[in-house]
């Protein structure tokens, strides 16, 4: 059989393969990555589109819930704050309760107890971001004013609405609970207690129904409290939940979309060995004809 | 027996056919790297005989023939694979295009998407915030951005496969016109029953031109050539070719004509239909796509938004543009409505703090508003369908690489020419031609041996 006396198309195919394969093993290993355009692996590529996605969304929800941990461990502290005003007004209630404290004396606890008020007031008026943390969702208004037409002289302004944040794929966290129900329950009205209290101290009746006023109220914002220590402790172990789901996303798009560097470097030094083979092989065969000895 | 003069004249006719098997000789290694060129060999034959009484003498040799060694069968497969072949690389490097628009992983339309997302999200840690609500508008924009420039480039590329088309028929029209003309004086010749070698030479070549514009059937009676596209339009008839024409679409692009028919659909081969495939399969499947994820996206999120109030406490309207109605177009014309940041709605009981419709808009991006899917999951599959037209059309391409180029080493191991073989044949001829001057020498001093015998 006739032989194809050309081999310079298979030649040039053989080199251009070999120069090919070096080429792709050189960009997995300098990019890192053994997807590098949708055509290298379609598959690996649709589930690294949806990984990046979430792995996004993941990035996403934590800095929600570094942001919504300052504003509650914010709120918690200010809701300490009360609970201490609330424990000197029960102390202070409890010394004017007793019938032995001269007018004088009476008047400057009913003057500390007004001071509390205020004081009540402001922390309950407390803003974050510039945001009334409990005025409900009526977020720009301040929640609560004096108001001596009102029974506790505090008038609140702010609505009953809460808001919620996803802090993760479908979970939603509450984020607040509005001030009428931290303060200002019927029944256990912080504001309207001590109102009572300052009442009775000035009048000197029903000192000692004041006091138990005091302690509900008191017994109240305790338990309200509750709902920020809760909620400050979702919020961390969903971070180590989200910390945790983000090494994992990572470690699916480089099993999914990471170059092997054992096998790329393998696949160089082949594809190397395999051109110069190619490459001296023609050096060498093109050079020779019978012509070459012909005298 | 013949006589002094006659033995000349085979010792002449010896030398010069081995200057003509000489000449062919060279013609090989002169073309030897021409591109379509077959190897030719001298047809020799014995000279009619001479009869002498019951005798026969030889009379030499004739050069009777110059044969080209060429195989037609072998030349239709190599039209048909080079059809194939040029069909699949045209298509592949034009996908390959189209790939790179959705190949970054930054600033990708599926990046954008699900940035708008995040911003929404970020937006609900703070609802009142300007700087947040800024960022959604921004980041909606982007999305908005990204689905027009991935139209805008769709059908840029789109139009310039377009002007391929039209260089292609002006192209084709150039070969057939030249084949035309080559049968009228490769029949000429044959009719003289000579090879034609030459001209059929390049007359395969320009068939090969052909078969990688266009799918071509070549049909060879007697000595006519008849060269038809594969759904049996003639493009040459023997020494006519029949023009193809392109004109443009209602649609907007070109069509191709044949004998007056609308030929466009029925072209299954060569670079041409590569082009038609993507110009009118791939490209308007993926501006579809583009118009269903962005229709359902903006139809989702609008009638989300309208259910909340912005920060003044008036109803949510339209956030994107509404998409036109069977969202034809919808991703050319997405369009974020709302420029005053405080418009967004994202309070579901009207106070400006609330932050419950934004949980709403949120959900838009797991649920199934595009073609049955999340939008990420219809971005992924559009991707996923790019990247596998690509991934398969080269594993194709590659297939027919191989194929294509198993064809031309047996095409050249019968037509290629060989520096050996013309070596030895060169050295064959050359010491046939010095056999046969020696004979002339060696018959002169017969003669003149014959011419002395008188002188004594």
């Amino acid at each position: 059989m006739r032989i194809n006396p050309n081999i310079s198309s298979d030649l040039l195919a053989a080199l251009s393969n070999a120069q090919q394969q070096q080429n792709t093993a050189l960009l997995q290993m300098a990019s890192g990555r053994r997807v590098n355009k949708p055509s290298d692996d379609p598959t690996a590529t649709a589930v690294l589109i949806q990984n990046q996605a979430e792995s996004s969304q993941t990035d996403q929800y934590l800095r929600s819930v570094q942001s919504v941990q300052a504003q509650l461990q914010t709120t918690d502290s200010t809701l300490n704050s009360v609970v201490l005003a609330l424990q000197r007004a029960i102390s202070l209630g409890v010394q004017g309760a007793n019938g032995t404290l001269s007018d004088a004396n009476r008047a400057s606890v009913v003057g500390e107890l007004s001071g509390i008020q205020d004081q009540l007031i402001g922390l309950a008026n407390l803003t974050f971001q510039g945001q009334y943390v409990f005025a409900g969702t009526a977020s720009q208004t301040t929640p609560y004013v004096a108001d001596a037409t009102q029974p506790s002289g505090v008038r609140y302004d702010g609505n009953t609405g809460t808001n919620s944040i996803a802090v993760s794929s479908g979970v939603n966290m509450q984020l607040n609970l509005p001030g009428s129900q931290v303060f200002s329950t019927p029944g256990s009205d912080v504001f309207q207690a001590i109102h009572t209290m300052i009442v009775a101290l000035q009048t000197n009746t029903g000192a000692d129904t004041a006091a138990a006023g005091l302690r509900t109220a008191f017994d109240h914002v305790t338990a309200q409290r509750v709902f920020y220590g809760n909620a400050l402790n979702q919020l961390s172990s969903q971070q180590t939940y989200l910390n945790n789901d983000k090494l994992l996303l990572s470690q699916e798009e480089n099993t999914v979309g990471g170059a092997d560097l054992a096998a790329s470097t393998t696949n160089l030094l082949s594809a190397q060995t395999a051109r110069s083979a190619a490459l001296s092989a023609a050096g060498r065969i093109a050079q020779l004809s019978l012509f070459d000895y012909l005298k | 027996m013949s006589s002094l003069f006659g033995t000349m004249s085979i010792a002449l006719s010896g030398l010069l056919t081995e200057q003509g098997a000489l000449g062919i000789t060279t013609n090989n290694v002169a073309n030897a790297n021409t591109p379509g060129y077959t190897r030719q060999r001298p047809v020799l034959i014995e000279g009619d005989p001479v009869l002498q009484g019951s005798l026969t003498f030889g009379s030499g040799v004739v050069l009777a023939n110059v044969q080209s060694l060429r195989d037609p069968i072998l030349e239709l497969r190599l039209n048909d694979e080079t059809q194939q072949h040029s069909q699949l690389d045209t298509m592949v490097s034009a996908m390959q295009q189209i790939e790179v628009m959705f190949s970054g992983s930054n600033g990708s339309l599926g990046t954008q998407i699900t940035n708008f997302f995040n911003s929404l999200q970020q937006l609900s840690s703070n609802a009142v915030s300007l700087s947040a609500r800024q960022g959604v508008l921004s980041a909606a924009g982007n999305v908005a951005n990204s689905f027009r420039t991935t139209v805008s480039n769709l059908r840029a590329q789109r139009s310039s496969l377009d002007l391929g088309v039209g260089q292609t028929v002006e192209q084709i029209n150039v070969v057939t016109g030249q084949i035309a003309k080559l049968n009228q004086q490769i029949s000429a010749i044959e009719n003289l029953h000579q090879d034609a070698g030459t001209f059929v030479d390049q007359r395969t070549t320009l068939i090969r031109q052909l078969s990688e514009m266009v799918d071509v059937s070549v049909v060879k009676s007697d000595n006519t050539l008849t060269i038809t596209t594969s759904s049996g339009y003639a493009l040459v008839a023997g020494d006519r070719s029949f023009a193809v024409t392109n004109q443009l679409d209602p649609s907007g692009v070109q069509h191709i004509f044949s004998h007056g028919a609308d030929i466009t659909a029925k072209i299954t081969g060569g670079s041409l239909a590569g082009v038609l495939a993507v110009r009118d399969q791939k490209i308007p499947a993926l501006l579809a796509d583009l118009d269903t994820l962005a229709g359902g996206l903006a139809t989702a999120i609008n009638s989300a938004h309208r259910n909340g109030t912005d920060l003044a406490g008036m109803a949510g309207g339209d956030f994107f543009t509404p998409p036109p109605a069977g969202n034809v177009g919808a991703a050319s014309s997405m369009a974020v409505l709302i420029t005053d940041p405080s418009k967004i709605a994202a309070s579901s009981d009207g106070s400006p703090g609330s932050n419950g419709n934004l949980t709403q808009l949120l959900a838009v991006q797991n649920q199934t508003v595009t073609g049955g899917q999340s939008p990420i999951n219809f971005y992924a599959d559009m991707v996923f369908g790019i990247g596998s037209d690509v991934a398969n059309g080269s594993a194709e391409r590659d297939a027919s690489d191989l194929i294509l180029r198993q064809l031309q080493d047996q095409r050249s191991s019968l037509s290629g020419v060989s520096m050996d073989e013309e070596a030895a044949n060169l050295i064959r001829y050359e010491r046939s031609y010095q056999a046969a001057a020696r004979v002339i020498t060696a018959i002169s001093e017969i003669t003149d041996t014959a011419i002395q015998l008188g002188r004594y």
